[in-house]
């Protein structure tokens, strides 16, 4: 025998699938038994999202899921775009290096981000402080004791301008903000931004999350009620279509649901839930699919499973491709690439926070092979405080040595093909489709808000995974395994203490020097525009120029639509 | 109460109010801990969400609780549970205790528990050992 020569038994296509299928279960009793035999499992082989993990994968488990290679996979950039949104990936263009950041007040976030871009990070989202984020000024009763504690404080476009002193709005790929409660409010600061500055709309990218609906569900900054909430929201994409295509104005969070509990296929399908809320009330405003969906973008979320978080970016977008295109009748390819927006976490602990390093740089790794378009990476001590200039440099560094060293991201979708990848993928999707089959059923993402039904799924969840932590089902180094007691250093939080004294001094002085009329004018035609159900976005970018504060914008809307009411359930 | 009008002594469960206070919109370890405490069999009641210390002192007193149980993830906890412990003497609500859970600085807790919080328990603490505490510390008169 030739032993150059691979004996005819093991040259490809000589076996057929049910051989294959027929030798798996024989390994599977026989020789893999023969070994686990008398060995207790290690840990619950049963993935967060409660996929069993088999011990081997074949192609036979391929053949059982009806695997068509053209039909789920095709190629990158091309339908169902399920190995990438884009033709190159990271092989042409690496993911965007971002950075979320932002504490205290605009000049000390203007040093941080002038710090942050000279070691390279192509993208900031600035970190609002609450007050900001829930729509109160920095002197009302509700902001005491949280002015710029957990991000800055954004009292009016001149504390933007401070923040962005030096630093073009085109200097970078792209910047913007969460503003999930204010998003026409947060639009308007940016585009204004940009107009103070002399670059033009179409110079520059504005990214926003602007995802009102998961806040009622998960992360809780709403202000509104849900209904006129998501109708504001999308008056900023709106606003976007017809003055700058160019911007990403609503990033849809799977991110803070499964952080929740809901795990990331409920928390995927809750997401495209709400998202078909927001394409429907754009498309009943006249917009076509491939006005719309170009400029929507989603953030998935998975930070226990590793081989999950691969799949879970696979199949989400292919079950966005076939909804635009076969639901909404898509035709432009832009409408059907979903791009994402991920911040790598991993199970972080708050003993030993070192090792959040590592356990950050796994999932963000995940993320990285499965795809993704802009990846953050969450800062090892960010639990427990806003990410200090040692550990954003951290992270950042992570981020590059991902884009650059190992070759991580030479070859696209590097892990399709995978027997397991795939099987994931094929169930995953299942997962998630049926997630979106339940909420239809129920008649919809408001109605999973107002029934309950994603409140349950996260509290539900929230408790198994703590009861999996606690039994030992899932290891969790430093916590169940080799326990170690929590460390919340004294650093966290810790603020300059004068920063809000400073804030209020500020703001008090830009209200007493902008131009009252004006100011007065803007606001009454802000009310005006919610009144008549128009956008509402130009009316607040003329206030927002005028120097008018975001809680008194806000407040025009608590009036004329009553504020939320927070649900005691648990 | 039983029918032949003798007075029972009676241990009645323990009552705990989980509070969120300020705008900190992180409830997950809050209802995940109250989840857990019903389990054990208490009497719980969540506030919901972005309540004031007011308001929480006054939905203590109309439940009638043991203890109050305040999550807050914010770094406000120094400000927030001082505060919470004076409007609560000031009602009269001496013998009503205050638990704090999240993420709170090892630094700070000292100097909490001299302003008056018992007991303060970080993330990721099993319930258990929060339902042991409860069990051990709650005074029935």
């Amino acid at each position: 025998m030739n032993i150059l020569k691979p004996p005819e038994a093991f040259s490809a296509n000589s076996s057929s699938q049910t051989d294959i299928a027929a030798e798996s279960e024989r390994w599977r009793g026989n020789t893999f038994a023969a070994a686990a035999e008398g060995k207790k499992d290690r840990k619950k082989f049963v993935t967060d999202v409660g996929i069993a993990v088999e011990p081997l994968y074949t192609p036979a488990d391929l053949e059982r899921n009806g695997f068509d290679y053209q039909r789920d996979l095709g190629f990158p950039g091309e339908y169902p775009f399920t190995r990438g949104d884009r033709a190159g990936m990271n092989r042409t263009d690496p993911f965007v290096v971002s950075a979320y950041s932002g504490f205290g007040e605009a000049q000390v976030c203007n040093q941080r981000f002038k710090k942050l871009i000279e070691i390279g990070t192509e993208q900031i989202l600035v970190a609002l402080d609450l007050p900001t984020q829930c729509g109160y000024d920095s002197d009302h009763e509700m902001a005491a004791a949280e002015v710029g504690n957990v991000g800055v404080a954004i009292d009016t476009l001149a504390d933007v301008e401070i923040m962005f002193e030096g630093i073009r709005a085109d200097s970078i790929k792209r910047i913007g903000t969460l503003g999930n409660s204010i998003g026409p409010i947060v639009l308007a600061l940016w585009a204004a931004l940009g107009e103070k500055q002399g670059v033009a709309w179409d110079r520059y990218t504005v990214n926003l999350q602007n995802d009102p609906l998961k806040e009622y569900i998960a992360r809780g900054t709403q202000i509104l009620p849900p209904e006129p909430a998501a109708k504001l929201a999308s008056d900023a994409v709106a606003w976007c279509i017809e003055h700058a295509p160019n911007w990403s104005p609503m990033t849809v969070c799977v991110n803070h649901i499964n952080a929740g509990g809901a795990g990331s296929s409920m928390g995927t399908a809750i997401a495209l839930a709400n998202v078909r809320h927001y394409v429907d009330i754009l498309l009943r405003q006249g917009y076509s699919i491939d006005q719309v969906a170009p400029l929507l973008h989603m953030f998935p979320d998975e930070r226990h499973d590793f081989f999950i978080s691969v799949a879970n970016l696979r199949a989400l977008r292919r079950i966005w491709a076939r909804m635009m295109k076969e639901h909404y009748g898509a035709t432009k390819a832009e409408a059907m690439a979903l791009k994402t927006t991920v911040y790598g976490h991993g199970q972080e602990a708050l003993a030993e926070p070192l090792n959040n390093i590592p356990r950050t740089a796994f999932g963000t790794l995940a993320y990285v092979l499965g795809g993704a378009s802009y990846v953050y990476l969450a800062g090892y001590d960010e639990a427990v405080s806003t990410p200090n200039e040692n550990s954003a440099r951290v992270a950042l560094r992570t981020l590059q040595i991902l884009a650059n060293e190992h070759g991580f991201t030479d070859t696209i979708d590097p892990l399709g093909g995978s027997y397991f990848v795939e099987t994931l993928t094929a169930q995953v999707e299942k997962q998630i489709l049926d997630g979106l089959a339940q909420i239809d059923e129920i008649g919809g993402a408001l109605n999973a808000i107002s029934s309950g039904f994603a409140r349950r799924a996260m509290t539900e969840g929230a408790v198994r995974r703590q009861r999996a932590i606690e039994s030992g089902d899932r290891p969790w180094v430093t916590v169940n395994m080799w326990p170690q007691k929590p460390d919340v250093p004294n650093t966290a939080f810790r603020g300059d203490a004068k920063a809000e004294e400073r804030q209020l001094a500020r703001l008090a002085q830009v209200k007493a020097e902008r131009d009252q009329v004006r100011v007065k004018a803007a606001l009454a035609e802000v009310d005006r525009a919610t009144a008549e159900n128009r956008n509402v976005t130009p009316a607040v970018l003329e206030a927002v120029r005028a120097y008018a504060t975001v809680g008194e914008i806000v407040e025009i809307w608590r009036k004329r639509f009553g504020a939320f009411v927070p649900s005691t359930d648990f | 109460m039983s029918l032949q009008g003798v007075e029972q002594p009676r241990r009645r469960k323990i009552r705990i109010l989980i509070a969120k206070v300020g705008l900190d919109g992180h409830d997950v370890g809050a209802r995940v801990v109250a989840r857990g405490l019903l389990d054990a069999g208490m009497e719980v009641i969540y506030t919901g969400l972005r309540r004031t210390t007011e308001e929480v002192v006054r939905a203590a007193l109309e439940e009638d609780v043991d203890w109050i149980g305040v999550s807050i993830l914010s770094g406000s906890h120094r400000v927030l549970l001082p505060k919470l412990r004076q409007l609560l003497d000031e009602a009269g609500a001496q013998d009503i205790r205050i638990l704090a859970g999240g993420i709170i600085p090892q630094e700070d807790i000292p100097e909490l528990q001299a302003q008056g919080v018992s007991a303060v328990f970080l993330s990721g603490t099993p319930i258990t050992e929060i339902v042991d505490y409860l069990v051990k510390e709650t005074r029935h008169g």
